[in-house]
């Protein structure tokens, strides 16, 4: 029997250890530490959503910052009916939905570098080595490829897509995130990979 | 149908890659910092006016920019725009107004009749018959104010005393 790692525990009274909607009160008091701890929490969400939807590194971070700044000043209108999370995402959406449509036709790709794991993720080596046609094609080369093929989609598909199946994020969240009904996300969903299967053919059908 | 779904499988493995791009090492340690940073130096504040009519109304921060930006070409516009109006309004008033044939018919009856002869116009309906009639027809029994006010005078009896009927009378007397 081996002895597990004691787990650290948090103290409440920190930021660190408070609950969401402690800490939404105190930054709505202009308490920064407790805003600081909730940029914490989900900058990494916030960031890599506006990231898979431009493409673009630079855009994400300035688009994740200025979301995260426009929450701040609009926490007094946030009456709690939604979680924070969701109400911070339905702002980083928004903003990132409007930039794209203000910059259309000059989309510049920014990538970031794959990890480590990618590697050795069974499911990207079987597209790899068994089913795309061009089998010495490297992970850097459908990175690019698959990130085209997305710039190719519409915003709000290309939202749900990344929302749904890079991030896992529910129907009903992207529903509640993009203010339209689930109907509309599943339809949307159905299109939008309909679209990148036809633009990712070569990699994706058997040979 | 399954081979769609198949290739929805294919797809979504393909989209696994999204999850493995990372932004530089050290990213993320700085990032809270630069957020909180920025609210220090003010940008937390509530945005102006016109920050927000940018924001909320972008076609009226065009047009205002637009004004600034060409006042002889909106200068004109308007001077149309009012130039129209008042032609609608002329045109509105000499469509609006009473053909003159109608006033002269009306001031020759009223004319014609004597307004001593109160005694001799109709027998005034009873004023809940004419309320009735009003509301189930929505036309008001009529028009004319001598006869519209007779019922008020008679229906209590004052012959004399009242006021509205002393001043027919002295109408008449006039005449």
């Amino acid at each position: 029997m081996s002895m597990s790692e004691p787990t650290p525990t948090i103290d409440p009274s920190t930021p660190a250890g408070m609950l969401e909607g402690d800490l939404v009160k105190n930054a709505r008091r202009g308490d920064f530490t407790a805003y600081d701890e909730l940029v914490k929490r989900y900058q990494q969400r916030i960031y890599a959503t506006i990231y898979h939807m431009t493409a673009n590194h630079e855009d994400a971070n300035d688009l994740a910052q200025e979301s995260f700044i426009k929450a701040f000043q609009a926490l007094p209108s946030f009456k709690g009916g939604s979680t924070f999370y969701t109400w911070l995402y339905r702002i980083a959406v928004n903003k990132t939905i409007n930039f794209l449509k203000q910059r259309k036709n000059r989309q510049h790709m920014s990538l970031n570098d794959l990890d480590f794991n990618a590697e050795h993720d069974p499911d990207l080596m079987a597209l790899i080595s068994d089913k795309t046609p061009v089998r010495e094609v490297g992970l850097s080369e459908l990175q690019q490829k698959l990130n085209a093929a997305l710039l190719k989609l519409s915003e709000p598909h290309r939202m749900v897509v990344v929302l749904h199946d890079v991030q896992g994020v529910s129907h009903d969240e992207i529903a509640e995130m993009m203010d339209c009904n689930i109907g509309t996300v599943r339809s949307r969903l159905f299109y939008a990979r309909q679209q990148l299967q036809g633009f990712l053919a070569e990699y994706i059908n058997p040979a | 149908m399954k081979n769609s779904e198949n290739n929805f499988k294919t797809l979504r493995q393909l989209l696994k890659l999204k999850q493995h791009e990372i932004p530089p090492p050290g990213y993320f340690n700085t990032f809270s910092d630069q957020v909180i940073a920025r609210l220090q130096s003010g940008e937390g504040r509530a945005p102006s006016r016109t920050e927000r009519m940018n924001e909320q109304a972008p076609w009226l921060a065009w047009l205002l920019q637009l004004i600034d930006a060409r006042p002889g070409v909106i200068g004109g516009f308007a001077t149309s725009l009012v130039l129209l109006l008042v032609i609608g309004v002329i045109i509105s008033d000499r469509s609006d107004s009473m053909p003159d044939n109608i006033l002269t018919a009306t001031t020759a009856t009223t004319d014609s009749q004597p307004t001593a002869s109160l005694a001799s116009m109709p027998t005034a309906m009873p004023t809940a018959d004419l309320v009735a009639a009003s509301q189930s027809t929505g036309i008001v029994a009529s028009t004319n104010p001598v006869t519209s006010l007779q019922p008020v005078a008679t229906l209590f009896g004052q012959s004399s005393g009242s006021p509205l009927f002393r001043t027919a009378s002295l109408m008449g007397a006039g005449n």
